[in-house]
């Protein structure tokens, strides 16, 4: 698989008047293309900033990014100009934001904002545009394109804007479409339409898509691959098989085993206790120590580094060094290893 | 459940707006149920589908337009003297969706928790409004230090905490929660959730939970019922809900949950719902039908029959 967009050794700091707060602290990811990988991560683990950092759309004045390479197409995002950004923005990378009530244009009509990319990128006449928004409104499953196209966001249910949304985002057919929790504020059924949308359309313009979620059942819906944040960190990556039935690092363990499944009983919802780390002093060793259950002396002295679980797999905790003490994970997450166990010793039967 | 109290009633309940006019919207309508003593009743459905509509008129924020609801056997809505509606206020209190919105942004937290310690006259002394004040931060999870401080000064999870503090304080029986945890990370979800459960097992309230998030009113509920265009169309035991929907947009609700299971999501089959496949005839009574003990669904006679051929247990 190729490679479409490398992230490396990522650092971003915000100034603020109580002091830095180092929000990314290091982040290495790479995308390949058609995939669609997945970041969770509580509030504040910097999934939205790092996201937003590949677009550049970090507030000029107060962020800075302190080191690393974002690199797209042999272009280092981390250090283009505004004027280079404007010709990848909206073309080569697009966003689709949380809030479709917020992210469209109030005073302009939905063809005029889909329309815009369309002038702006591909220099089409007014003409061809208009044709291809409306072609772009029938394609996400707008009804009645020619009237809609003459009307106004508020008259598009939340649903219809977030379709309006991703026509905009999808009108150049960009090579990375960058989803921020794009479902987050839909009703469940209409949550389910979008993202059947999103996988669809996603074969058809052969785009990879970064998908920004804190729902864990969105993650196992659409993503191929999983990056867990936490701390202005990745803590683990890997396939989506690899992550929620094969997890290693104890943050990841947490998150799974605090979402009740529909079949759960009347015990009391796992919590990870505590509070996240504070950014402005990120704690020496790893960020998630001390609300570790598992945690050890050397996690509070010495970041761990990224162990490697298999070619896909990898994650930041001393539980995977060589030395350290075999621990007992939480109940939920056995369960998740006993079925990893029983696909991959099916799968070797299959290789047989 | 048949031998526990009534501690609610609600009798075809109609909450209409725009009366009269072409714009009428039945957002509540003809919504009939009970809720016992001590239960945590669900109530799911898409937005607009009048689930929040019905919570507010049950305590009284929105005036019904025809039905009634009984609060232990007296009614809730109608003409009330000043000290019958404190009375009643005292009983039922609400905890709002936006724990950012619903608090006043220019009170202390002390005061926001003891405004209804005030307002019913429920400390003797300054003295005592602060210790009650103070067992209240502790009961909900925060510390008696964060009393003096503004609300801004918390994360969406505390002030979640002080809003249900702040419903606490005048001891009330029942506890209408409208979405109190889809604002919230998933993590602190699951605290908010703990702590309401915990409470709910310490005082014996008794709580009416809107939410759009099954997997947590599953959690939570004893009982759900499900709304669709300001009917109840399906209401269940919450085990039973899960196991055997039998309303098609129950069914189709249920299947349209992402879990946090990738192989369950390769294989789900996601149902829709086309309320057009009834096909009532005219002159046929649509009625809630029990079709197992306990089990209520929204259907036709002939409807009725073909549920319990297919109602497994």
């Amino acid at each position: 698989m190729k490679k479409i967009l490398e992230v490396s050794d990522l650092h971003i700091s915000f100034h603020t008047f109580a002091g830095e707060v180092q929000a990314i602290r290091g982040v290495n990811f790479d995308l390949f293309e058609g995939e669609t990988l997945a970041i969770v991560g509580e509030s504040g683990s910097g999934k939205s900033v790092t996201t937003k950092s590949i677009m550049r759309l970090l507030p000029p004045d107060n962020s800075e990014i302190k080191k690393g390479k974002i690199l797209f197409k042999d272009t280092d995002i981390a250090q283009a100009t505004e004027k280079q950004m404007q010709k990848i923005r909206g073309k080569d990378i697009s966003m689709i934001f949380q809030d479709p009530m917020t992210s469209l244009n109030p005073t302009m009509t939905i063809g005029k904002q889909i329309m815009e990319p369309l002038l702006k990128h591909q220099k089409l006449s007014k003409d061809k545009a208009r044709e291809r928004a409306l072609k772009l409104l029938d394609l996400v499953g707008i009804p009645k394109p020619e009237i809609r196209i003459k009307q106004y966001p508020h008259q598009f249910s939340g649903g219809m804007r977030q379709r309006v949304v991703i026509a905009i985002a999808l009108a150049c057919a960009p090579k990375v479409l960058i989803a921020d929790e794009p479902t987050t504020a839909l009703d469940v059924t209409i949550q389910a339409q979008i993202l059947d949308l999103m996988k669809e359309l996603q074969k058809q313009i052969e785009t990879s898509i970064i998908f920004i979620t804190h729902d864990l059942g969105v993650v196992a819906n659409v993503a191929d691959r999983v990056a867990v944040m936490y701390g202005g960190k990745i803590v683990e990556i890997g396939t989506v098989d690899e992550i929620f039935y094969n997890p290693q690092h104890p943050y990841t363990w947490g998150l799974i085993s605090s979402m009740p499944s529909l079949d759960s009983g009347d015990e009391e919802l796992f919590v990870i206790p505590g509070t996240p780390p504070d950014l402005l002093h990120p704690p020496k060793g790893d960020a998630f120590a001390p609300r570790n259950p598992y945690a050890m002396k050397i996690d509070l002295e010495e970041e761990p580094p990224m162990f490697q679980v298999s070619d896909t797999h990898f994650a930041a905790t001393w539980l995977l060094h060589p030395d350290a003490p075999k621990v007992d994970p939480p109940a939920a997450v056995k369960e998740r290893k006993a079925i990893y166990q029983a696909k991959q010793a099916a799968s070797l039967k299959g290789g047989q | 459940m048949a031998e526990s109290e009534k501690l609610l009633e609600v009798k075809n309940l109609k909450r209409h707006f725009n009366v009269g006019k072409p714009s009428e919207v039945r957002a509540v309508d003809d919504v009939t149920f009970d809720i016992y003593k001590g239960e945590t009743l669900g109530l799911v459905g898409e937005s607009g589908c009048g689930k929040s509509t019905t919570g507010r008129t049950i305590i009284r924020l929105y005036d019904a337009t025809d039905g009634e609801v009984l609060y232990r056997g007296k009614n809730v809505h109608g003409k009330k003297s000043n000290s019958e509606m404190k009375e009643f206020n005292r009983k039922m209190q609400m905890i709002f969706q936006d724990p950012y919105a619903s608090l006043n942004p220019r009170m202390k937290v002390s005061d926001l928790i003891a405004e209804g310690i005030d307002i019913h006259r429920l400390a003797k002394s300054p003295k005592e409004r602060m210790e009650k004040v103070h067992s209240l931060l502790e009961t909900v999870g925060l510390n008696r230090e964060h009393a003096n401080r503004f609300p801004h000064e918390f994360s969406g999870g505390q002030r979640q905490r002080i809003g249900i503090a702040r419903a606490l304080a005048v001891e009330p029986e029942f506890i209408i929660a409208d979405e109190p945890i889809s604002a919230l990370d998933v993590s602190i979800q699951a605290q908010v959730v703990n702590l309401l459960k915990k409470l709910q097992r310490e005082k014996g309230l008794t709580y009416l939970f809107i939410a759009h998030d099954l997997s947590m009113v599953k959690y939570i509920s004893d009982r759900i019922g499900v709304m669709y265009f300001g009917k109840l169309v399906e209401l269940a035991p919450a085990e039973d809900l899960y196991r055997n929907p039998m309303h098609p947009y129950t069914q189709s609700l249920l299947s349209a949950i992402p879990l946090p299971d990738p192989d369950y999501e390769r294989t789900r089959k996601r149902q829709s719902y086309n309320p057009a496949i009834h096909q009532y005839a005219e002159g046929e009574e649509v009625t809630m039908r029990e079709v197992a003990p306990g089990h209520f669904v929204n259907c036709s006679e002939k409807e009725f029959e073909q549920i319990q051929k297919d109602y497994k247990i």
